[in-house]
């Protein structure tokens, strides 16, 4: 039920229970700061588990990123959606061995190919905190806009960063790459809208 | 993933916990029947408690049913097998949704958790945690022939008497 997406180095694919080490980790130290941690580890496994929870609850979720060639877990990124949000986010959070290579934005491209063209959904949004300035930097690497401030009930004042809709250059990916800005631009670049 | 077993007993159906069951955990866990389950908390927290519940099932591949009552259709409880981080070992769980208690649906619905996991999944033995005051909860534990084995100090929770299950042998007919 929980579909396995490959990208040039990536695997995402469910989390399991011997991924929560790596998880563990990261939800216990600073890094996990602009996402309500840090956290205990007892913490850790009840966010770990509500992620692998809400793909049963609602069909979609956040995939587990790990090395295509290796299967070590990097982070975590999807379509994360809780009872309260207005709508679903593309989330991203990247484990420390994950960091600077470019991961989140390649399993990022990846998750928001899914929920456009496998889902079907016509926008999504990603949640910032204003002291994240790296996700920030990602964020307007995949072409989102700013919707304004919003008061988050977990993690406080965060940024509602837009993502471009589905339609043209944006509906396929190869290597993280929208296929209008390739090749000189020969794929169709009509409908783009910004 | 892995297909999450339906049971069903005499008056209840233990089946996979879902979307729509979220009202009614969210008024358990905001009402003080939840004081010794880590509550009262708010419906966003309430929220994670049903994604974890579920989640439970992809991680260990066991976990809690959402019980139903059979004649009404209307969740009334959660009840299973439960081993988070932390915990010392597999534990029998049941917690009942306020207005359903003292009609003998938790032992009923305990009982048909712990068979399947000693006829299923060949466990040999099980603990149930309860809090200090759940008389209620003592009582069923009580019931399903458990006995006092010691204490166990859990985060969320606080300090909790261990009941230790009759092994497989002691409760076959």
């Amino acid at each position: 039920m929980i579909p396995t997406l490959t990208t040039e180095r990536l695997t995402l694919r469910a989390p399991r229970m011997d991924d929560f080490d790596a998880h563990a980790a990261f939800r216990t130290s600073d890094r996990a700061r602009p996402v309500g941690g840090p956290d205990t580890r007892e913490g850790a496994y009840d966010h770990f588990a509500g992620i692998a929870g809400q793909w049963v609850l609602r069909g979609y979720g956040r995939w587990l990123v790990a090395d295509r060639a290796t299967d070590a877990p990097l982070g975590i990124v999807g379509l994360h959606h809780p009872d309260n949000w207005s709508e679903p986010e593309l989330a991203w959070s990247l484990y420390a061995a994950g960091e600077g290579r470019g991961i989140a934005m390649e399993a990022a491209l990846a998750a928001r190919a899914h929920a456009y063209d496998t889902l079907g959904w016509t926008t999504l949004i990603s949640y910032i905190a204003p002291t994240n300035t790296r996700s920030m930097a990602l964020a307007k690497r995949m072409g989102c806009t700013s919707d304004g401030p919003h008061d988050h009930p977990a993690i406080g004042m965060v940024h509602v960063m837009r993502h471009p809709a589905p339609p043209s250059s944006w509906q396929k990916y190869s290597g993280g790459v929208p296929a209008s800005d390739r090749d000189g631009g020969s794929a169709p670049k009509t409908g783009k809208t910004s | 993933m892995i297909a999450i077993p339906t049971l069903t007993t005499d008056r209840l159906t233990l089946r996979a916990p879902h979307i729509d069951d979220f009202d009614a955990l969210a008024a358990f866990y905001a009402s003080p029947r939840a004081s010794f389950v880590g509550g009262p908390l708010t419906a966003e927290l309430s929220w994670r408690v049903l994604a974890q519940e579920a989640g439970h099932w992809l991680l260990r591949g066991f976990g809690r049913w959402v019980v139903e009552h059979r004649a009404s259709g209307a969740p009334i409880g959660i009840v299973g097998l439960w081993f988070p981080a932390g915990f010392p070992e597999h534990e029998l769980g049941w917690d009942l949704f306020e207005g359903h208690e003292g009609q003998g649906y938790a032992t009923e619905a305990a009982h048909a958790a712990r068979s399947y996991a000693y006829d299923m999944l060949g466990w040999t033995t099980l603990i149930s945690l309860v809090a200090d005051g759940n008389d209620a909860s003592t009582r069923v534990a009580r019931r399903l022939g458990a006995r006092p084995d010691g204490r166990f100090t859990y985060e969320r929770f606080g300090d909790m008497a261990v009941w230790r299950h009759p092994a497989p042998s002691e409760v076959a007919a």
